[in-house]
């Protein structure tokens, strides 16, 4: 009867040992797992080069940042929108910045205006070099 | 008379034929993936398009036998559910087949986000942002399925052909392990599929910066127009979260299961008309 009493205990340490190990095996893979996962590679800052004339009052648009040429300066915006990060796009009749996915509105300065986004925009550092007639944009983005 | 309809729309083998349609999505998905390049999405779906020989048919295969697997998906759960199939299944079992559904949205979702046009492009954002406002757990969500803006398409692609695609066929594979169907007793649906192929494109669009309104894949217009003035926490998880817990447990019988069931035509009603509202913009 004790023997029987022993065998059981033992029988259920094992078990209970032998679901701990697996958790904790578990738990061992899953660690590196989320850690490696988790990792992001830090972004490439990029430099964009711009070769385009643009006069006062002109926009480009590029794959993720707008350029605006000012009267006297000029000053590039993010074009993912602030709200879920879809793609914004320039209306010309508005002269805003307008996310096609939920219609947050941005002046040229990248601050909103309207619609579900919360922050305004991101707003890249532009350097112009060569003259009026060659102008050549480098935007930080 | 009312009777005697549902009786044959549930006679039907809904089932078998979203299998046929599955079996078809995957070997036309494996095609299109020989030809796809996650670094260039859109150049590389551009490129299936127009350049390949046959690439367009291709991917019009892939795209609409996929939509009508869903779809064929979507009409057998409301077969078993109302000719009381769902009854005879254990709880857990339940819960695992039914796991299958937001999986195969997953699928789907994957699938226009990686053609990585505009609609493409932003959906993937969106749903990266989604993914991002689950409380604690959203870093490791986006991580797992999207990643898009750190990545690009590199996640989203490993798990639209391998991550996603092996959790379905875990969860269903209990359920698949019990029927046989062959091609062979599907001719039509093949051929339908086939010429619907060959004559309608799948859908792709440019990206033009003029325009200021993309409407995303259909299943997620709804999604989209309550974004708009819902909280992407409330509307992209606690809203797909409350309609799987009452799909859970319409299986119980009697007065709750009928309160639980009248919830779930409520919550499809409301999506329908927010995705009208959306159609309408």
């Amino acid at each position: 009867m004790a023997g029987d009493n022993t065998d059981k205990g033992r029988r259920l340490f094992l078990q209970r040992g032998w679901f701990w190990l697996k958790a904790v095996s578990f738990a061992a893979i899953s660690y590196p797992l989320m850690v490696f996962l988790g990792f992001k590679v830090p972004r490439k800052r990029e430099i964009v080069q711009v070769n385009r004339q643009l006069l006062a009052g002109e926009v480009y648009l590029g794959q993720d940042f707008v350029l605006f040429q000012g009267e006297s300066r000029a000053w590039a915006l993010s074009r993912i929108c602030t709200h879920l990060g879809c793609r914004l796009n320039y209306s010309e009749e508005q002269k805003k910045l307008v996310c096609p996915c939920h219609q947050s509105h941005f002046d040229l300065e990248g601050r909103r205006l309207a619609g579900p986004a919360r922050r305004d925009l991101e707003a890249f550092e532009v350097e112009v070099s060569g003259n009026d007639a060659d102008k050549i944009y480098m935007v930080r983005i | 008379m009312m009777g005697r309809l549902l009786t044959g729309f549930c006679e039907i083998k809904w089932g078998a034929r979203g299998l046929i349609l599955l079996y078809v999505s995957v070997v036309s998905g494996i095609i299109l993936a020989l030809q796809y390049d996650f670094a260039n999405p859109f150049y590389s779906a551009v490129a299936q398009e127009a350049l390949i020989p046959f690439g367009s048919f291709w991917r019009s295969l892939h795209f609409y036998s996929s939509q009508l697997f869903f779809l064929f998906c979507l009409v057998h759960l409301l077969a078993v559910i109302i000719n009381g199939s769902i009854f005879k299944m254990a709880p857990l079992k339940w819960l695992v087949v039914l796991a299958t559904l937001p999986l195969a949205v997953l699928l789907l979702f994957t699938g226009y986000v990686l053609r990585g046009d505009s609609t493409g492009e932003s959906a993937g954002m969106i749903a990266e942002q989604i993914a991002l406002a689950i409380p604690l757990a959203g870093d490791m969500v986006n991580n797992f399925l999207f990643a898009i803006s750190a990545e690009g398409m590199k996640r989203v692609y490993a798990n639209h052909l391998a991550g996603l695609a092996v959790l379905w066929l875990i969860c269903a594979w209990d359920h698949l392990r019990r029927y046989r169907v062959m091609l062979a007793d599907h001719g039509l649906l093949l051929v339908i599929t086939v010429v619907l192929s060959v004559f309608l494109l799948a859908p792709m669009e440019v990206l033009s910066p003029g325009v200021l309104h993309i409407g995303g894949p259909w299943f997620f217009l709804g999604l989209q127009e309550l974004l708009r003035v819902i909280d992407p926490f409330w509307a992209g998880v606690v809203l797909p979260l409350f309609l799987f817990v009452l799909l859970a447990l319409v299986r119980l019988e009697g007065r709750v299961g009928r309160i639980i069931a009248s919830l779930v035509v409520v919550m499809l009603v409301f999506y329908a008309w927010a995705t009208f509202l959306a159609l309408g913009r």
